[in-house]
């Protein structure tokens, strides 16, 4: 997908009548989330609608645990998906899942709010490098990742438990105590398995570096 | 050359959710923004809340949801926004440069201050000696320009440096160049000497 087509805004894409028929036949259901995903990059309205239904109401309850109130969490995830549909065409199933993908954009939506509102400064605003080239559009923020197989190698690494513990505290702004009681673990196990997992990921890392 | 001087695991979990506060946020973004290792480990954090976000309960949407943002898409006119490529400092919304002593200044980025939380940039020439202090909370810090030294060794460019209550240190100005310092403080410094109070006291930061 070129960038000029982008800049054109996909509503005009989908005048193109050699566009049109690529999505007749196909059922949005049967597609994988990489495969709607693209198909999103090239204006199907059909795909951003399965892709809507699966990741904006997970969208919604993110925001919401990060502290947005119901109604700007709402507004919010509908931002949130608005971008999915403007960068889909720059997805790579290469370098990051559907799910990754997502909350990139969902998270970068938050931190932009805050910025707007000026309630405090963006991330946004720290990305460009300070020795590094700085060709990157403002987007590329969004897709400058890691490899995905490396990610799934870090990841390969951690115990079922330990991302379970990441996961809640990192989700549910739990403390340490409350994802004890949760897990029924004892807190030390808890506050040791999560710096393990920490570190584990870590050590991985080091040795790519 | 690549810093250093990196944040702990536990802070690029937190900057990758989106749970830092942004201050902090900020800070730990300038070094990721430099380090090739740490943004590799910020993806992995990413990829684990991706598959989290799976995960989650499906928040209840307001009713017609997705007619409201199909109708959004069409509203919505797309035009690409040239990179901002100036120098971090220049981006940064910093208030006016407040001389604190010579070769010393300070500046709020200009955030809305809560009541806690400090986000301002820090100059030291070359010549000047800098304040000791003692940490009431987290500090986060990363060098923009120069470098420094303490007693955990010199840090540069990118570097990234955390202090809590258990530190109380003097950084000193290593090389030529004056060293910049990007800072965003939790708590209230306890500064000691001339120089501390009047950048903490007298120049509001
Ligand atoms: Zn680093």
């Amino acid at each position: 997908m070129s960038m000029l087509a982008l800049n054109d805004g996909p509503s005009r894409i989908l005048t193109l009548p050699r566009r049109k028929s690529v999505f007749v036949v196909v059922n949005s259901s049967e597609l994988s989330d990489e495969d709607l995903l693209v198909r999103i990059g090239a204006g199907d309205r059909t795909a951003f609608e399965a892709i809507f239904n699966r990741y904006a109401p997970r969208v919604k309850s993110y925001l919401m645990r990060l502290g947005a109130g119901a109604a700007a969490a709402e507004d919010l995830a509908q931002e949130a998906m608005i971008s999915v549909w403007r960068r889909a065409a720059s997805y790579d199933a290469a370098k990051a899942k559907p799910s990754t993908w997502v909350f990139v954009i969902a998270r970068n939506a938050w931190i932009d709010r805050l910025r707007r509102e000026k309630v405090a400064l963006a991330y946004q605003l720290a990305n460009p490098p300070i020795e590094e080239s700085q060709e990157e559009a403002p987007d590329a923020a969004v897709v400058r990742r890691g490899d995905e197989s490396r990610v799934a190698d870090a990841l390969a690494e951690l115990s079922e438990e330990q991302r379970q513990v990441v996961r809640l505290s990192f989700f549910e702004d739990n403390s340490h105590s409350e994802i004890a009681a949760r897990l029924s673990l004892p807190l030390g196990t808890v506050k040791s398995r999560l710096r393990l997992a920490l570190t584990k990921l870590r050590a991985h890392w080091e040795q790519y570096s | 050359m690549s810093p250093r001087h990196h944040p702990s695991a536990d802070i690029l979990a937190s900057y990758a959710t989106g749970t830092l506060d942004p201050g902090f946020g900020l800070v730990v973004g300038v070094h990721v923004g430099s380090c090739a290792k740490c943004r590799a480990q910020v993806s992995a954090f990413e990829a684990t809340s991706g598959a989290a976000l799976n995960d989650l309960p499906q928040a209840q949407l307001a009713s017609g949801a997705l007619a409201q943002t199909l109708a959004r898409l069409d509203q919505i006119r797309f035009r690409p926004v040239a990179p901002d490529t100036r120098p971090l400092l220049e981006r940064l919304p910093l208030e006016p440069k407040r001389w604190v002593a010579p070769g010393v200044w300070v500046a709020a980025v200009n955030t809305p201050r809560s009541a806690e939380d400090r986000v301002y940039v820090l100059s030291v020439g070359k010549s000047a000696l800098t304040a000791r202090h003692e940490h009431s909370g987290a500090e986060f810090c990363v060098v923009l320009k120069g470098a420094y030294r303490d007693e955990l060794g010199v840090f540069a460019a990118g570097d990234f440096a955390f202090a809590d209550s258990d530190v109380n240190h003097q950084p000193v100005v290593e090389g030529d160049q004056d060293c910049i310092c990007l800072f965003a403080t939790e708590g209230r410094l306890k500064p000691h000497g001339l120089i501390g109070r009047l950048a903490f006291e007298l120049a509001d930061v």
